[in-house]
């Protein structure tokens, strides 16, 4: 089995708001990842332009901030042999109005409303998912865990713990 | 032989028998049956209003009972419950409805009457967007399955429900004589009262009141996903809410917590609807003609410069010159619908237009042929007089109370039986006249009389 490789899944705050939504969301991510560490926190301005700096002058800049700053939204580290890629194929594309016509079935085209309101945020590469997950989770050591904690979510035994909305050993 | 005495015994009875059937002739119109009273039938009173409803009902915004039929061993978590067909409401047969609002799964209803409780809501509630639900103290509810009555302190009960709009996640309820209620989130400013950063919107009960708006008095109410526009007597449109596209048309990108009047071409004119679903708006003015502001990434609003957000109202008249006066608007997430008063329907914008299979791009009003909609050869008069729009899916009623709807078909919200895209205008098996069409994000709900 190949080594894990992480992402970083951000539950943009109109999903996490919408039951139905968030459930199956959570459903498709309890069934095809290991979920790491959950948390949920309630951005503001400040984080979400920091967290952001990379779209800055562009011109959803201001209202994708804006937006991520209305509310709460859920982190998730994930794991998976194929996670950054795997995790925005089930996303879909980006452009809600665009990417419903073409993949009706994706999370974005089932539950997405506008370009910027799209359901959830996925990392693009291997560098952006460690900068994102370290923005987010600091104490989150990115070397321990490949050395020392990568083989044991890899080979079990975990179960999920449905509380805490991660995997974890199993007593 | 006393066999054969009960054989001929039952014989000769046979035969009196049947005589006696053959000598009673029964007149077949007897004139005493037209004495009889006829039984009346029951007719429809002009009053009386169906509610249809269809689309995703997991979240039970269309406050109808969906026996799920894959419970049981199999069942799987994620098989939503949808309604695939327009389905007859039990809530509008229980109460006089008068007006309705979809919201981002959740629908928002009034009734007549002179009591309290004169808005019912059910769906999604985790903003309190349909009011204050706790069956226990302190344990208010995520989703209302069934419609629950909504408290408003209203001043009077006298007064009446005249308009209801929901976006996402707040709802404004209009009154005639105590303006505006807003309920819900306020994390933009979208109910008109002061954002509060660390404010908790799950179990708030707040429902703030706007009397009046400029000394004026508001006579209608429109909301977007995330902002929510006014119009007063005058004709004067004022906006709160998400400013980020410039769908408030203040002339910036900021949240505005207090309704302001809209800066730009509308100024001067007396407007007499607003049509907003997503981020992008449209003004229709007494003179028909038409103005647009907000979300113009897909040429909704087009502009000379290529401007994707519009933060101010402009003419859109040399747009749509040659339409004539324009009857009825309606705005989704990335086109414009309208209807003229000949009753031809025009859309611009990008998305499943209704022009034909392909998802496409029209950055000129284009005319859906007329006979989609009814008028042929046999049917010269028939016309469309509304139109409306969810996110991706499109909605017109013609004159004769028909529904027709096409575009993105989310979660069945199309009510056409199936879950495939919708490439043209196809007509929605309502069994009764169509009044009024609401649109949601995925559901819809329709407001009919009955035909006979």
């Amino acid at each position: 089995m190949q080594k894990l490789q992480l992402t970083l899944a951000i539950i943009k705050p109109h999903a996490v708001k919408n039951p139905v939504a968030l459930s199956y969301i959570r459903q498709v991510i309890k069934n095809k990842f290991i979920v790491i560490k959950t948390k949920r926190l309630c951005l503001d301005t400040d984080t979400a332009s920091k967290f952001y700096k990379e779209h800055v002058g562009k011109f959803f800049y201001n209202r994708l901030i804006t937006f991520m700053a209305s509310g709460c939204i859920d982190l998730h580290i994930m794991g998976h042999s194929n996670a950054i890629e795997l995790w925005r194929l089930l996303l879909g594309p980006t452009s809600v109005y665009k990417g419903q016509f073409q993949k009706p079935y994706c999370l974005r085209g089932m539950f997405g409303i506008s370009d910027t309101r799209n359901v959830a945020h996925g990392s693009d590469s291997l560098a952006s998912a460690e900068r994102e997950i370290k923005f987010f989770f600091p104490d989150f050591s990115f070397y321990k865990w490949h050395k020392n904690d990568e083989e044991f979510y890899r080979k079990g035994p975990i179960v999920f713990n449905n509380h805490l909305f991660q995997h974890v050993r199993r007593l | 032989m006393n066999t054969l005495r009960t054989l001929l015994y039952l014989r000769s009875f046979r035969v009196i028998h049947r005589s006696s059937y053959a000598t009673t002739k029964k007149k077949i119109h007897d004139d005493s049956e037209e004495d009889l009273p006829i039984f009346q039938y029951p007719l429809s009173k002009s009053s009386d209003k169906r509610v249809y409803v269809w689309g995703l009902a997991e979240t039970g915004a269309l406050g109808i009972h969906l026996p799920r039929s894959k419970r049981g061993k199999k069942s799987y978590k994620n098989a939503f419950s949808l309604a695939w067909h327009p389905i007859r409401s039990s809530f509008g047969e229980r109460f006089d409805v008068t007006e309705i609002a979809c919201g981002y799964g959740f629908t928002v209803a009034s009734i007549k009457t002179n009591e309290q409780h004169k808005v019912f809501g059910t769906g999604i509630n985790t903003d309190s967007q349909i009011g204050y639900h706790a069956p226990r103290i302190g344990h208010p509810l995520e989703m209302l399955l069934s419609p629950a009555p909504i408290y408003i302190p209203y001043k009077s009960l006298e007064s009446k429900i005249i308009g209801l709009s929901a976006g996402r996640a707040h709802t404004a309820v209009l009154t005639d004589t105590e303006g505006v209620y807003t309920l819900g989130n306020n994390a933009y400013g979208q109910c008109g009262r002061k954002i509060n950063k660390n404010e908790e919107y799950k179990g708030s009960m707040v429902a703030h009141r706007i009397s009046t708006l400029g000394k004026e008095v508001i006579i209608n109410v429109c909301c977007g996903q995330d902002h929510t526009l006014f119009i007063t007597e005058s004709g004067k449109v004022y906006a709160c809410g998400w400013g980020a596209d410039g769908q408030t048309g203040l002339g910036n990108y900021e949240n505005q917590s207090v309704p302001a009047p809209v800066k730009g071409d509308i100024t001067s004119e007396k407007i007499v609807k607003v049509a907003s679903t997503v981020d992008c708006v449209l003004a229709l003015n007494d003179k028909g003609e038409l103005f647009g502001w907000g979300n113009s990434e897909y040429g909704q609003v087009p502009m000379t410069t290529n401007q994707q957000q519009v933060n101010m109202s402009y003419a859109l008249v040399n747009f749509t010159k040659g339409i004539g006066k324009i009857k009825d608007i309606a705005a989704g997430g990335s086109f414009c619908l309208i209807v003229n008063e000949q009753g031809d329907v025009f859309v611009w914008g990008y998305g499943l237009l209704g022009l034909g299979p392909n998802v496409q791009h029209a950055a000129k009003p284009k005319l859906i042929p007329a006979p989609l909609f009814g008028r042929n050869e046999f049917n010269p008069e028939c016309v469309v007089d509304k139109v409306a729009c969810g996110i991706g899916h499109l909605a017109a009623i013609t004159n004769n109370g028909d529904l027709y709807m096409w575009g993105r078909n989310r979660h069945g919200c199309l009510g056409l039986g199936h879950s495939k895209d919708q490439n043209f205008p196809l007509r929605v098996a309502v069994g009764a006249h169509v009044l009024k069409v609401v649109c949601g994000v995925d559901h819809t709900i329709v407001l009919s009389k009955p035909f006979i």
